[in-house]
């Protein structure tokens, strides 16, 4: 029905020529700032640690605090050899730990996105959560762990369990949050476009609500480290939390401030993986 | 064409209230027994107040909500919620932007299973049509406006649908842009000849855009229907004539006597 006459051109394309450099150009601009970037925060991080060795120097009391080279060597010497007070290598006890947050952070971040998709789904599941995610959200979750040592001893069960409950409301909220704010346009572009009730579903509005998901997900993992270090020093007998509290009993301050920045680098790590999983989710970022 | 072949759309008596969200308040009346119909090929642009119920009558063609009585035809059917053979084009482009341009395209032949290598194809000529053949693998957060909604038709076309719905299109757009979309809109029906309902609420983009001109007042009738019985092909050279500016003047007086009632 629809009459196809070839022989006009659309004459309106050539003359609209907007000045937008080609993807190719736009490219090699952003990696040079990235670069950029990079180095300028590099030469922070040393003017840092220049700034230490000064203060060590100026203080000159290792026991207050450990200059860069002392530390440096404590993290290189027990890396692969046990601290006796504690009888785990710091490499040993980077796993545990490392274990313990994956562990409770996958599987809370698994229940959060579960509960919180079903809360923005269902309006009656959403109205009955709701107020309990909003009673237990203030709670610090490092309240629990006297309770939770009673309940479940020292074992991994009082770990896991910790930092399930930091890690489940976070992810709920946010959650609920991406898939609400998902524009009903989005929706309504995609069914009339011929796509079905399920797949708009799926690959609209979840795809939508992915990166601001995963922004929830590095929120949840900072307040995994600072339950898990939390819980090591209380109620546990290896992990780099455990480490820090036994160099601390002993005075080996080298120690101490290595494990600090071993937990420091493993944040890092973690929560880099999870900003390359974002850049992945939202091209707008790369 | 078949005389008795169905219009491409048909309203007969169609309304469509919204209730109001607190308890006291009345409900909003949104289109108040509307007929329409809109022959085969016909661009009818639809031109009222905001508020008088224009951008409903089109969520209804779309079929995103149900009118409350009424008949809504489309090619002689039913509307039955949304469908690839009414393509609709948003007040802002609402590309994918998790997709590349092409991926965009793609999208509604990929969620039918439709996506076959003759249709990568065509994608990939459409693209080139609309002038985007150097940025099929770009991201829109990369492009311009313009491009934006040059890529948000070629979604739409590549599904071949027989009516268009569009909800002020170019409203968000520059001046200078907004002018080129308009001549690429024209460029581009005067070559498939679809048949096109355009919410404006701008009279010139009225004039200048329909064969029709169907004015609406407030709460949901139609009140006029004013036929453009300009030449085409037609470019903004015309808008300076004194038969457009007359036209253009009627249409106006008509749509200020719909406001003022």
């Amino acid at each position: 029905m629809t009459v196809t006459d070839q022989a006009i051109p659309l004459r309106s394309v050539q003359k609209m020529h907007v000045p937008v450099a080609p993807p190719k150009e736009r490219q090699k601009m952003a990696v040079r700032r990235t670069w950029r970037r990079i180095l300028t925060g590099f030469i922070g991080v040393l003017l840092a640690i220049a700034g230490w060795e000064i203060a060590a120097a100026i203080i000159n009391d290792p026991i207050t605090l450990p200059n860069v080279q002392d530390t440096a060597q404590a993290f290189w010497t027990y890396l692969f050899k046990e601290y006796p007070a504690q009888g785990n290598t710091l490499w040993q006890d980077i796993l545990v730990s490392t274990g313990r947050i994956l562990l409770g952070f996958s599987v809370g971040t698994l229940g959060g996105v579960l509960l919180g998709s079903v809360m923005a789904a269902v309006r009656v599941i959403r109205e009955l959560v709701d107020p309990l995610i909003e009673l237990t959200r203030p709670l610090p979750p490092l309240a629990f762990i006297p309770l939770f040592v009673v309940w479940f001893g020292i074992g991994e069960t009082p770990k896991f369990v910790l930092i399930l409950i930091g890690v489940i409301p976070v992810m709920t909220v946010a959650t609920v949050s991406a898939l609400d704010r998902v524009p009903q346009d989005y929706l309504n572009a995609s069914r009339a476009l011929g796509a079905s009730h399920f797949h708009t579903l799926l690959f609209v509005r979840v795809r939508a609500a992915l990166p601001a998901i995963i922004t929830g997900m590095r929120l949840a993992m900072g307040l995994s480290w600072t339950s898990i270090v939390a819980v090591e020093m209380i109620a546990a007998t290896s992990g780099v939390g455990f480490l820090i509290l036994q160099a601390g009993n002993n005075l080996q301050m080298p120690l101490l401030f290595a494990g600090i920045l071993t937990i420091s680098l493993l944040g890092i790590l973690l929560d880099g993986a999870l900003r390359l999983l974002h850049r992945f989710a939202d091209p707008s970022t790369r | 064409m078949a005389q008795s072949a169905p219009p491409a759309v048909e309203l007969r008596g169609v309304r469509k209230t919204f209730r109001a969200r607190r308890r006291s308040g009345n409900d909003t009346v949104a289109l108040d027994s509307v007929d329409l119909t809109v022959p085969r090929g016909q661009f009818l642009c639809l031109l009222g107040p905001s508020g008088c119920g224009k951008s409903t009558l089109l969520n209804l063609l779309a079929g995103f909500i149900v009118a409350d009585e009424g008949e809504l035809l489309v090619d002689g059917a039913a509307v039955k919620g949304p469908g690839p053979e009414r393509g609709v084009l948003f007040q802002s482009p609402t590309l994918f932007p998790w997709l590349t341009v092409r991926g965009n395209v793609h999208y509604g032949p990929r969620s039918r299973r439709e996506l076959t290598r003759e249709v990568r194809q065509q994608a990939e000529e459409l693209l080139v049509t609309v002038g985007l053949g150097d940025f099929m693998d770009a991201y829109p957060h990369e492009l311009s406006g313009g491009m934006r909604h040059r890529a948000a038709f070629a979604r739409v076309l590549i599904n071949k649908p027989r009516l268009l719905l569009m909800d002020e299109p170019f409203a968000a757009l520059d001046a200078i842009t907004r002018a080129a979309m308009q001549r690429f809109l024209l460029d581009l029906w005067q070559r498939e000849r679809i048949t096109i309902v355009f919410v404006t609420h701008d009279v010139e983009e009225a004039t200048l855009l329909g064969d029709r001109v169907a004015i609406m007042e407030s709460p949901g009738r139609t009140r006029a229907s004013i036929d453009v019985n300009l030449a085409r092909p037609r470019s903004f050279e015309d808008t300076e004539t004194l038969e457009f500016v007359t036209l253009k003047r009627t249409i106006r007086r008509a749509l200020e006597e719909g406001k003022a009632a």
